[in-house]
């Protein structure tokens, strides 16, 4: 029986052509957007599977409350290390310091290459499951040796055997390689590490080592594997008023620490207030929801389809019923055939996704492969095909098989104007659901554009800058400055301890005549060189910017507007920041000018009180060189490179174009809209091909009737507009549906970005025109074609 | 008895009128009969036909089949007891135009679920009696309208049904195939005691059977 159920499938397909072709492509696109979605978000879920303890992995995070509004990071002072092993050693199985990921020369013989990593201590292997090669952690409690992974070790050493072998670190340390550990994969964080050195020898700094009796200097993470058997949970709670406890002076700011699981790293990133408030894992949401919907899309072009053509098939009907079927058997048969389409579609989708599955890789940042090896993938392919079948099969098998036999061999069937209402209802979910997309996506983009548009604060394009790496750099920015801009390349040129698209610290403590009692003050500081008002190109609003025609502007600071706004100074120039407790450490600085806000965090978030101070030591992180406009940009860069070596012949030379640094704030959003504009495209191309498909069977269902109008002296634009109005109708519906939804939901949307486009009407008005011709171009074909076909012929096939 | 209706009503309403498609309709039908129904156009021939066939259902009366109450009888049972002993033929033939000849005449007995070996030993002596084996492959668009209509019948024998419903079986065919199709109806009436009740406008082709009855605005006027 089944067998039979098949071969009539097949015939069926082979008969109606443009109909199989219609259904099969469509699905088969369907399927292979949730595909595709699907291992994605199986991607995203999996993330960080590669540490075998992952349920014991967890990273200490701290909320700390400034003027009633809580702050969460993962920055925490480095007594928590002694408290932690001297009260809780037996909560955790492992904990360990580690400084923040860093950049790092690695010198061998003639040749420097920049590795990533962290100063941890030897606890640290344990806790992320390090697989060693050779060497194992205990070589980190050795100020002199490090780690390296197989592929740096191999940058570095070619084949030869790493091990014992020497190299030099920022031309200021030898170490030795005292072990190799397999690199960490794609898809977990710590991937791409290259070494790791030991804490010991970090911790030798001086400022680390005043560090290690303040508890509110937050400058460094710690990790940990928790014993067995204990709970996170309560863990957290041991540890949260640790730094209230031991430090009263800090209580004002109610500190409290917590355990951050690994599993929860990547996907749920953001913290409101205190409360984990998201992350990634919206965009899995959102991702998943849209998969469903552009299958559903594509099950309803079946549903349609098959309905439609009810009345070719409904004699079929009648006749199995008269020779004997009964219902559950015609159900089995029809539904055998969305089998067979399903079936089809799904290996053409697997074709789809192989071929697009690299490119969908760059777009997403990712490396899925297809798991062909994959037991459970397959499982649940099986399923999918399963409910893809009956979702899109159910619905026609139960409408066909219930026609009554009599009615259809009598010839007197006709499905009346009621039995095209839910395919009328299905088409218009198809658009609505199509055309919010288009809505949703055009208001991503306007947002986008419009943050684009925000303006900077100073001139992006023409500028570079060089990161700095270790003490050779310092107390160069003079020389440095005189050479560059001897060499002709360069105009101008001023350090920076943070680079300018970025807020690398923070800094509380200041007071200000007439600041409130108790009010906690937060600055983004960063410390400047002189002309690093000119180089960059920022606007002074009143004052002036550093200058050695004054020496005292040694103890002078910049502020920006919104820092005058913060302190609520009518006239700041002139008046005076102070830090530090009187008799300890009190200095006073001078604000000898105001300019115009620079955006250095996120472009959708209000601009942050920000204070530069001057940079005495010549300590910076960052050169910032405005290149010279009359040369090309290729002969700048040679020349800058040729100084740069002339002066640091072991450092390699490297920059960023800091407009470019400034494009990657949106590089996150933009994936999104890129993402979106194509899934709404595909959902749109699905619609339209439903469409046609009902269009063509419109056209051919009311063949006499166009004759007989055409004899009647219909012209082609009269039968046109005849056989387009009614789907031009349904769109018109949809349009009403979806705007307000649409507009509902990307407003929520838009609510997370404090500096936000309107949600303007053209956006409406584009997707509206955008929907309605592509509608009338997808119908009017054969509108047009049933048009002008010859009315003798048609009449004459009655 | 094979099946007998009781006063059979049957009507459908329009514009909160009752017309009538069967009216205090009686009717006895023995096993073995071949029994003919005139009457000219909408007098009810083919309702009758739909009714006795269980394919149509009515307001009021009784209708028994082998002794059998059918009007209140489940779905399940009663095409349970259709698909054992009621075959059809129709007068458009009405094949499967995606199916063989083969595959045409074997599908009721796929319905009734019989096996593999079996069906095929049926389906071929079928073939064979109706003499067109070499044409089991063809598809009904590629045959003539008798022979089309010897396929039809072919698939109406196939599961051994007592009785054969034919509504104008021979309504689209020339004198000569109507003729053979006759003829045939005849054979397995007298041969193998089929019941036959067929509705037909033609004289010559009422002839054939045993009875003949006529209707009119679904009454019947003389036995």
């Amino acid at each position: 029986m089944i067998k039979n159920y098949i071969k009539i499938a097949w015939r069926n397909l082979l008969k109606y052509k443009g109909y199989s072709a219609i259904n099969i492509f469509g699905l088969a696109l369907g399927m292979a957007v949730t595909l595709m979605i699907g291992l994605w978000v199986v991607d995203e879920l999996n993330y960080n599977s590669y540490y075998k303890s992952r349920n014991r992995i967890a990273q200490v995070y701290q909320n700390i409350e400034y003027n009633g509004e809580v702050d969460t990071d993962n920055a925490i002072p480095r007594p928590l290390e002694f408290a932690l092993r001297e009260e809780f050693n037996d909560k955790f199985e492992d904990i360990s310091m580690a400084s923040w990921k860093g950049e790092r020369f690695m010198k061998v013989d003639a040749s420097t290459l920049v590795m990533n990593g962290y100063s941890v201590q030897p606890e640290f292997t344990d806790i992320i499951d390090l697989k060693f090669i050779s060497g194992q952690s205990e070589v980190l409690n050795n100020k002199n040796s490090l780690l390296l992974s197989k592929s740096a070790a191999t940058r570095l050493f070619g084949d030869k055997d790493p091990i014992g072998k020497m190299l030099t670190v920022d031309n200021e340390n030898q170490m030795i390689v005292a072990g190799v550990f397999e690199d960490i994969p794609k898809g977990n964080d710590f991937s791409g590490l290259d070494y790791l050195m030991p804490w010991s020898l970090y911790a030798d700094r001086e400022w680390i080592k005043n560090a290690s009796n303040q508890w509110g200097n937050d400058s460094f993470q710690m990790f940990v594997k928790l014993a067995d058997d204990v709970k996170l949970s309560e863990v957290s709670g041991l540890i949260a008023t640790l730094k209230k406890d031991q430090d009263p002076e800090q209580a004002k700011y109610n500190p409290e620490f917590f355990l951050w699981p690994i599993d929860s790293w990547h996907l749920y990133t953001s913290f409101e207030n205190g409360k984990q408030s998201g992350g990634p894992i919206e965009n899995v949401w959102l991702f998943s929801i849209i998969g469903f919907v552009v299958l559903a899309l594509a099950c309803i072009n079946f549903m349609n389809l098959s309905t439609a053509r009810s009345e070719k098939r409904a004699m079929e009907v009648g006749i199995r019923k008269a020779i004997g079927s009964s219902k559950n058997q015609l159900i089995k048969q029809f539904l055998s055939e969305s089998f067979l389409v399903v079936i089809f579609a799904f290996i053409l989708a697997v074709g789809l996704v192989l071929l697009f599955l690299s490119p969908f890789n760059e777009l997403s940042n990712k490396t899925i492969h297809f798991p062909w090896e994959s037991l459970s993938f397959w499982a649940t392919t099986l399923i999918f095909i399963v409910i893809t079948a009956l979702l899109s099969g159910a619905y026609p098998a139960l409408y066909l098989s219930s026609f009554r036999p009599v009615k259809v061999i009598k010839g007197t069937f006709k499905t009346g104007k009621m039995a095209a209402l839910p395919r009328k209802v299905l088409v218009v979910t198809q658009f609505s659901v199509s055309i919010a997309l288009i809505i949703g996506t055009l208001i991503v983009m306007s947002q986008i554009e419009f943050s684009k548009n925000r303006p900077i604060g100073y001139k992006t394009s023409g500028l570079i800058q060089i990161p700095l790496r270790g003490v050779s750099f310092w107390g160069k920015t003079d020389v440095m400055r005189n050479a560059f801009m001897a060499s002709g390349a360069v105009t101008e040129m001023a350090s920076s301890s943070s680079p300018s698209t970025e807020v690398w610290s923070t800094r509380s403590g200041f007071s200000w005549p007439g600041k409130p009692q108790d009010f906690q003050a937060d600055f983004s500081y960063s410390m400047v060189s002189y002309e690093y008002v000119e180089t960059l190109g920022l606007n002074v609003i009143s004052g002036r910017g550093f200058s050695r025609a004054y020496p005292s502007d040694s103890a002078a600071v910049l502020i920006n507007e919104s820092a005058a706004r913060f302190m609520n100074m009518q006239d700041p120039v002139g008046q005076t920041l102070a830090s530090g407790k009187i008799g300890v450490d009190y200095t006073e600085y001078k604000i000898i000018g105001v300019v115009e806000d620079v955006i250095a965090q996120s472009p959708y978030s209000p601009i942050k009180q920000a204070v530069y101070a001057f940079d005495k030591y010549q300590s910076a992180s960052y050169w910032n060189l405005r290149l010279n406009q009359n040369q090309s940009v290729q002969q700048n860069l040679a020349t800058i490179e040729e100084v740069y070596k002339n002066h640091f012949p072991d450092s390699p030379f490297s920059f960023d174009f800091v407009d470019q640094e400034y494009a990657k704030k949106f590089a996150e959003e933009e994936r999104i809209a890129s993402l979106a504009k194509i899934f709404t495209l595909l959902a749109m191309l699905i619609s339209c091909l439903g469409l046609f498909g009902l269009a063509s069977f419109v056209a051919e269902q009311r063949t006499k009737e166009i004759g007989v109008r055409k004899v009647l002296g219909a012209s082609v634009a009269n039968l046109w507009l005849l056989l387009s109005k009614d789907f031009v109708s349904l769109v018109v519906v949809a349009l009403l549906i979806a705007s307000p939804i649409a507009f509902y939901l990307m407003h929520q949307w838009i609510q997370k970005f404090a500096y936000r486009a309107d949600i303007s009407l053209w956006i409406f008005i584009v997707a509206a025109v955008g929907a309605l011709s592509l509608t009338l171009l997808t119908i009017s074909f054969q509108a047009i074609k049933a048009a002008i076909t010859n009315p003798v012929k048609s009449l004459r096939t009655e | 008895m094979l099946l007998e209706l009781d006063h059979i009503y049957k009507w459908v309403t329009t514009g909160g009128r009752r017309t009538f498609l069967l009216n205090d309709l009686s009717l006895k039908v023995e096993e073995g009969e071949f029994i003919s129904i005139m009457g000219p156009s909408g007098s009810g021939k083919s309702t009758l036909l739909n009714v006795i066939g269980m394919l149509d259902g009515f307001q009021e009366g009784e209708y028994k089949f082998l002794d059998e109450t059918i009007h209140n009888m489940k779905e399940k049972h009663r095409s349970k007891l259709y698909k054992e002993y009621i075959g059809f033929v129709f007068q458009q033939y009405h094949l499967i135009d995606e199916l063989t000849v083969y595959e045409n005449i074997e599908t009721p007995l796929l319905y009734k679920k019989v096996k593999s070996a079996e069906r095929k030993a049926l389906v071929g002596d079928m073939l064979d009696r109706f003499n067109i084996v070499g044409k089991k492959d063809l598809f009904p668009n590629q045959l003539s309208g008798g022979q089309q209509q010897l396929v039809g019948i072919a698939r109406a024998l196939i599961s051994k049904p007592k009785l054969i419903l034919a509504d104008e079986p021979t309504g689209n065919l020339n004198s000569k195939q109507s003729d053979e199709i006759m003829q045939l109806f005849k054979q397995l009436n007298e041969e193998d005691g089929v019941t036959i009740i067929q509705a037909t406008h033609s004289e010559s082709n009422a002839a054939y059977a045993s009875k003949t009855i006529n209707l009119l605005d679904g009454s019947i006027s003389k036995s």
